[in-house]
């Protein structure tokens, strides 16, 4: 078998689609089985331009001219499928003859798996969306119940080790006759009451760098000093407990309840941590959370009461009056004093 | 998608095959392929790759407004609708899905034949 012989077999068993055509008047001199399978088997006489539809002439002519290969996709319909077919022309010459050689490859498998990747990860997309959008949310949720760098050491190990704070100041509010209040009122117009005014509160305390722990029922406790510390911990509480009262005495003006509330101060130790695996919360425990919530008891309906330890840190910023000694449950003899807002105009923040 | 029928059978890897396969036959059926020769290439693709991965409980999501939409016009028979059926089930056979799951996927496509279904049955 002769070398052109091999030749012309090896390019009929080829799975890509090759014809060859004579540049002088576009007619075919050859063509394998799959391009006649693609195209249809050339007539005697026809061109390259009505056997493979949607040719540019240009880019043909280009190939003739300079020689430089055309590259260009055609769709061919086969029965139901539309194929894709990638067709390259480029120049040959044979003798003094110049030859045109058109390779075809049937790219249709790649379109569509490239079409079925694009749907699927436009898909996968879109729920990864979804999933950054729950995430914040679930953030957001958590952010509410714990500190933001309580929740960085959650999130990241999984676990809050319980932190001593050594200087914290603390503030604890209770209503007075909320009991009262709650049983001849509609629950819905309680919580809403109380849902008022402790997201004024929220903001308080957001105002004063402190932190709001918790609620429980009618009572609400914010830190200053933990989990960041400051320097000015005593009067930041001192600061929010007077503008507790201020927004009460506000409020009361223009609302038919008239709210009472009493405040304890308390400074000292803490230790703050999340309590619990499943239901967690975080929380804080420590001589200064008690302290607050022992003179809160003993306060006078919208009077503040802070241990005596506290006067040093807050006789500059604040009115003290002598609130006498006390036995104080779980704390001994304790000197108290009696706090309320200066008259100077208050510093701004 | 934990435990899902997605999940089990290998993700994306295997569901793509599926789908690859599901078109094929569909397209080479001459009881309904027409329904799928004059459909442009990606949109079926796009639709198979949702369908099927839906069904599997992939991340996918597949509205019934949108699956009566695209069937409205075509005047689809029961006759037509069981075919489906029967070359989906003998595509996930041949990839490994074992009997009870592929009946489970097969209710999944039975409960939207209501949707599909709009030519007055013979």
């Amino acid at each position: 078998m002769s070398i052109a012989a091999i030749n012309e077999k090896l390019l009929r068993s080829i799975g890509v689609g090759v014809a060859l055509v004579r540049a002088s008047n576009l007619q075919f001199i050859f063509h394998n089985a799959p391009f006649a399978k693609w195209f249809g088997e050339p007539e005697k006489g026809q061109l390259l331009g009505d056997v493979i539809d949607g040719l540019q002439a240009e880019g043909i002519n280009a190939v003739i001219k300079d020689g430089s290969p055309f590259h260009g996709e055609v769709e061919v319909k086969l029965k139901r499928r539309t194929l894709v077919i990638a067709v390259t022309i480029s120049r040959a010459r044979e003798g003094k003859q110049t030859l045109l050689v058109v390779e075809c490859q049937n790219i249709t498998r790649i379109r569509e798996l490239e079409g079925m990747i694009d749907s699927y990860s436009t898909m996968v997309e879109r729920n990864t969306r979804e999933l950054e959008r729950e995430k914040e949310r679930v953030e957001r949720l958590l952010l509410n119940l714990m500190p933001r760098s309580v929740y960085e050491e959650f999130k990241t190990f999984g676990v809050v080790t319980p932190q001593l704070y050594e200087n914290v100041s603390v503030v604890m509010l209770d209503f007075v006759n909320f009991t009262d209040f709650a049983a001849r009122t509609d629950p819905t117009v309680t919580l809403g009451e109380l849902n008022d005014i402790f997201t004024a509160f929220d903001r308080i305390t957001e105002q004063y760098g402190c932190e709001r722990i918790k609620t429980i029922g009618d009572a609400y406790l914010a830190v200053s000093g933990m989990p960041d510390p400051a320097v000015d911990h005593a009067t930041a509480v001192a600061h929010c407990a007077v503008r507790f009262i201020r927004y009460l005495e506000r409020r009361n003006q223009s609302h038919p309840h008239k709210w009472q509330a009493r405040i304890g101060l308390g400074s000292g130790a803490a230790v703050g941590s999340v309590v619990g695996i499943q239901k967690y919360v975080y929380d804080v425990f420590g001589p200064s959370v008690n302290m607050a919530s022992r003179l809160q008891v003993l306060a006078e309906p919208m009077g503040i009461v802070a241990p005596a330890e506290m006067k040093f840190d807050l006789i500059d910023e604040f009115r003290i009056g002598d609130f006498g000694t006390h036995d104080v449950k779980g704390l001994g003899e304790l000197k108290l004093i009696t706090v309320t807002g200066s008259t100077r105009p208050v510093r701004s923040y | 998608m934990a435990g899902s029928l997605f999940e089990k059978y290998g993700g994306f890897k295997t569901v793509s095959r599926i789908v690859m396969d599901f078109y094929e036959e569909a397209l080479d059926s001459d009881a309904i392929g027409d329904f799928f020769a004059e459909v442009e290439m990606t949109r079926l693709i796009d639709h198979q790759t949702k369908f099927i991965a839906s069904l599997m409980g992939g991340p996918a999501s597949f509205s019934d407004e949108r699956l009566q939409l695209v069937h409205r016009q075509l005047k689809i028979s029961h006759g037509d609708f069981d075919e489906v059926a029967r070359l989906l089930s003998a595509t996930l056979a041949e990839h490994g899905v074992t009997p009870d799951d592929i009946s489970l996927i097969l209710d999944a496509v039975e409960s939207k034949r209501s949707l599909i279904v709009t030519a007055p049955s013979a």
